[in-house]
């Protein structure tokens, strides 16, 4: 019946270890303000030590009741304790001088600034046991965390390569990177919220504080999923709040890892889930079409003026600085509007002048655009003069001149450009003519047909 | 402007007949009430409002239509929609089973049949096996019938799912499933979805324009181009598809256009004061309407007049000026996208082959109908390709459901024809262009072609594709609606990674 006792008086801890820090503080500022008349105040700083020695004695004992009850690591506690134990003896040794003293003790000032000092210590040491080490540093901005030489667990993302990916462990290869990246900077041997250690298979099999959080098979049960897809603001979502939330995909993997038995040895193959949930941690070698240059944006009221001028202009996705430009409400451009377009220099990729009236002195322009990517100038008066200029385009991917009067002759100035990738030029002269395939971009003629069939005109 | 004035005085009577003693007391005791709960409702707010998605909310509440930046890097800026309402059979056009060939006329095996619910199929039916001719085609060796001898010819331009499934196993909620993402009605559907987020790019023609083709519209309605609960401003543009395809585009006589702009001009001052004092977006949609049919009048002419294209372009998709035809709407559908239209839908009626009839039956109404769509989809695809406009425009092709691998028996009996009935659980769609890996099958059924056993793809699936490729994360493109965010996708749909280039 009487075992409770002990880890309860052992949870008092918390409440206890704030005693001490108050009566020994107190007792300190009590010297350092009258020291010099220590006969007058004798009393009352003698009490303070007192004071501060027993609760610092019942604050030592509850804590070792702690940690022997709630599964702390000798190694997590190690100097916290040592401290502790230190603070008691020292505090109740001072209380012992001082009333043993008949005159004003020597160095009293020195002596209560060591006892301090080692107080505040143990408390630190305390209080990163229950919110973590990193409980300061992490507010603090990168650069100053940096200047501190805080590390960062921020492992890298899952990413599984194409080849054999049903030879990787479904544990090893898969489950712990994601809990790695996601979870363990709380869920760590040293740091252990909610007495939950996610850094190993042993640990998770062992649980947290609310007992066991993996049930193989039953992913409703495991808390190690549940957790996960709470609504976010629920006060049981994992992770919290404010911290960086996994992918859908990872959970969905971990679901499928519960559900396929959880097993440490598996192999992803072995185990009979769809490619589809491995599908997203492939490797992608995508190359983004667009420059990934940082450039400025271009302000609101910039954006704003070109619209009202009659273009339609958009950044090319939410937060982008690079613009997508297009005449297709402002058919009268000429070559004497690109004043207007002047400010989005840098800015526009996407240039669409199909059906305007510019001509070809509007390449030389055109050639100023850094990061110009698909240029469109079919239906216009543009006959391939100044092409040679489009060279210093050193983005340009895709060049349209269907419907146009450029000739063949024309596109060889742009054989050998290092991005350009496509030109369509159907129904051109340049389309009817010459050798397609000498080029190092594709030249699509549009010379494709549908010809007849006689089953075109067979009615059943 | 006389007019114009004598509007407005007629405007601030109408308002003031509407304010008595009593409205007034109300106002005081509402609007200072109304101040005390201002910052109690905004947080109510789910987070998804046009405001917190990053709208220009001014600019947005003028002008609806405007354009707006994808969320994300978008690899396609318009779609082109075919749709084959009344369900194509896939059986007889890309889902080759030879098994069924063996089977042919044999009772379908009860394992297939056990707790399954057909429309129309009772008891126990017989199989058919296939009615067309298949061979591999393109590099990609795609299997395409004979029903489609020029769209086998692009068969490395598209990209095949197999294995599509619905759960709705009649027209008009499986037409609504797959247009809406709700097999009831009231919800927005993927054109409107995708003009709420997008915004229209040529702002004289509306972002969303649906043709309709096969002397009939869809079973559902024009719920499957409707709003739902976004503004109605984002519904589908139904433009007709015989005679003028906007009715009285042309100005009437003696009425200049100059006279119109001011009538314009006067009914919107009306109803801009009208929205200053009851602050409702229907009122803004309305004005943007009317400011939209006035610059329709000079766009529409010009980009649905398909008279004026050269004869190697009729010759190509097959088209005659003044029909109601397939063939027409593709090639409005092109010259649409390429003026900048969002989202053209095209629906094509007669594709329920039960085989009640001639042409319900699958060896010759169907062929007929393939032929129909044939050329002008193949010279849709040609010509889309050669303009270079495959590279941002997305193309997509399907009907609500498939058909079942079973010859049916309605009421128990034979039919005259060769026919098949709905069915759910397996069917062919294709994708091609922006942002979709060429030439590629996805999904596989199993040998009678009755389920998916390989890389099955649902409805929301497809959505959250599409969704993806216009620059759209489907899991938070949200909009408010009865206290809840909502999504095209719902709870559900999941990107189908391997189809995107």
């Amino acid at each position: 019946m009487i075992n409770f006792i002990l880890p309860l008086f052992g949870r008092f801890h918390p409440v206890l270890v704030h005693l001490p820090i108050g009566f020994l503080v107190f007792g300190v500022i009590l010297i350092f303000l009258f020291g010099k008349k220590y006969e007058t105040y004798s009393q009352i700083i003698q009490l303070a030590f007192l004071l501060g020695g027993i609760s610092a004695l019942l604050a030592s004992l509850s804590g070792f009741l702690h940690y022997q009850n709630e599964g702390y690591t000798w190694d997590t506690v190690k100097f916290h304790l040592i401290l502790g134990i230190l603070t008691t003896l020292l505090s109740c040794g001072l209380w012992y001088h001082l009333k043993k003293a008949v005159l004003t003790p020597v160095h009293l000032r020195i002596k209560g600034a060591v006892l301090l000092t080692i107080i505040m210590l143990t408390g630190h040491l305390g209080g990163n046991i229950t919110h973590g080490e990193g409980y300061f540093t992490e507010v603090l901005p990168p650069e100053l965390q940096s200047l501190l030489g805080v590390e960062f667990s921020n492992t890298e993302p899952l990413e599984l390569p194409y080849e054999n990916w049903e030879e990787i462990e479904f544990y090893t290869g898969a489950i712990q990177p994601i809990l790695d990246q996601n979870c363990i900077s709380c869920h760590n041997p040293k740091k252990l919220k909610g007495e939950l250690d996610l850094s190993s298979f042993k640990a998770i099999q062992k649980g947290g504080e609310e007992g066991k959080i993996l049930v193989a098979k039953n992913f409703e049960e495991s808390a190690l999923f549940t957790r996960l897809v709470l609504p976010e603001d629920h006060e049981d979502h994992m992770p919290p709040k404010d911290k960086r939330q996994p992918r859908k995909e990872e959970i969905a993997l971990i679901k499928a890892w519960i559900e396929t038995g959880a097993s440490d040895k598996a192999k992803l193959g072995e185990s009979k889930i769809t490619e589809r949930l491995i599908e997203p941690f492939f490797k992608k070698n995508e190359k983004p079409f667009y420059p990934t240059v940082e450039i400025s944006m271009l302000p609101l009221d910039s954006i704003a003026k070109l619209r009202d001028h009659g273009f339609f202009a958009e950044v090319i996705k939410e937060g982008s600085p690079f613009l997508s430009i297009s005449c297709v409400n402002f058919p009268e451009f000429s070559d004497s509007d690109w004043y207007l377009l002047q400010a989005a220099k840098d800015q526009i990729v996407y240039l669409d002048f199909t059906e305007t009236e510019i001509t070809d002195a509007i390449v030389e322009k055109i050639a100023m655009l850094p990061n110009l990517t698909v240029l469109k100038l079919s239906k216009t008066a543009v006959s391939g003069a100044g092409f040679e200029k489009l060279v210093s385009n050193k983005n340009l991917k895709l060049l349209y001149i269907n419907d146009t009067k450029v000739g063949f002759e024309k596109l060889g100035a742009l054989d050998g450009h290092p991005t350009l990738e496509k030109i369509f030029a159907f129904n051109t002269s340049a389309a009817d003519s010459g050798n397609y395939s000498q080029f190092s971009f594709h030249l699509e003629t549009g010379n494709l047909n549908l010809p007849p069939l006689a089953t075109d005109t067979i009615v059943y | 402007m006389k007019s114009l004035d004598k509007m407005l005085v007629e405007f601030a009577q109408q308002k003031l007949a509407t304010q008595t003693r009593r409205h007034f007391l109300m106002d005081c005791v509402s609007k200072v009430g109304g101040l005390a709960m201002a910052p109690l409702m905004f947080g109510c707010d789910t987070g998804s409002s046009a405001a917190s998605k990053g709208l220009n909310l001014s600019q947005r509440d003028l002008n609806p239509l405007a354009p707006l930046p994808p969320p994300f890097g978008a690899k396609a800026k318009s779609i082109i929609y075919l749709h084959m309402a009344g369900a194509p059979s896939q059986l007889e056009l890309f889902d080759f089973k030879p098994e069924l060939i063996k089977y042919h006329n044999k009772p379908c095996p009860d394992s297939l049949l056990e707790g399954r619910k057909f429309a129309f199929i009772q008891g126990t039916p017989n199989i058919l096996g296939p009615q067309a001719n298949f061979s591999q085609h393109g590099e990609s060796g795609a299997w395409i019938s004979d029903y489609l001898p020029h769209f086998s010819k692009l068969a490395d331009e598209v990209s095949f799912l197999k294995a599509v499934h619905t759960d709705q196993f009649n027209h008009g909620p499986a037409q609504l499933f797959m247009q809406t993402g709700s097999a009831r009605l009231g919800r927005p559907s993927l054109g409107s979805w995708v003009t709420y987020g997008l915004g229209t790019e040529n702002q004289n023609l509306p972002g969303f324009v649906v043709l309709t083709s096969g002397g009939k519209t869809p079973d559902a309605g024009k719920s499957v181009w409707g709003s739902g609960f976004l503004p109605s401003v984002y519904q589908g543009v139904q433009c007709r598809s015989k005679g003028d395809p906007v009715l009285y585009l042309d100005d009437p006589e003696g009425m200049s256009r100059n006279l119109k702009r001011n009538v314009i001009d006067a009914i919107n001052t009306v109803n801009q004061e009208e929205f200053n004092a009851y602050g409702d977006p229907e009122i803004l949609s309305r004005i943007n309407q009317y400011e939209m049919a006035y610059r329709m009048q000079i766009e529409v002419p010009e980009v649905m007049n398909i008279n004026d294209e050269p004869e190697s372009i009729h010759e190509l998709y097959g088209t005659q000026p003044g029909a109601e035809s397939f063939a027409n709407n593709c090639l409005l559908a092109r010259k649409m996208v390429e003026k900048g239209v969002r989202f053209v839908q095209l629906y094509d009626w007669g594709w329920d082959t039960h085989g009640t009839d001639h042409d319900g039956s699958i060896d010759m109404g169907l062929r007929n109908k393939c032929r129909e769509i044939d050329r002008p989809i193949s010279a849709l695809l040609l010509d889309l390709k050669r303009r270079g406009m495959l590279e941002d425009t997305l193309v997509v092709w399907g009907g609500e459901f498939g058909r079942t691998p079973m010859q049916e028996n309605r009421d128990g009996k034979t039919q005259g024809f060769l026919g098949r009935d709905h069915h759910v659980d397996a069917f062919t769609m294709w994708m091609a262009g922006g942002g979709i890996k060429p030439g590629l099958t996805y999904g596989r059924t199993d040998d009678f072609g009755f389920s998916g056993i390989e890389d099955k793809v649902s409805v929301h699936d497809i959505h959250a594709t599409i969704l993806h490729l216009m620059g759209f994360d489907h899991e938070k493109f949200t909009y408010d609606f009865q206290g809840r965010p909502f999504r095209l996708t719902d709870v559900e749909g999941e990107l189908i990674n391997k189809i995107l280039a």
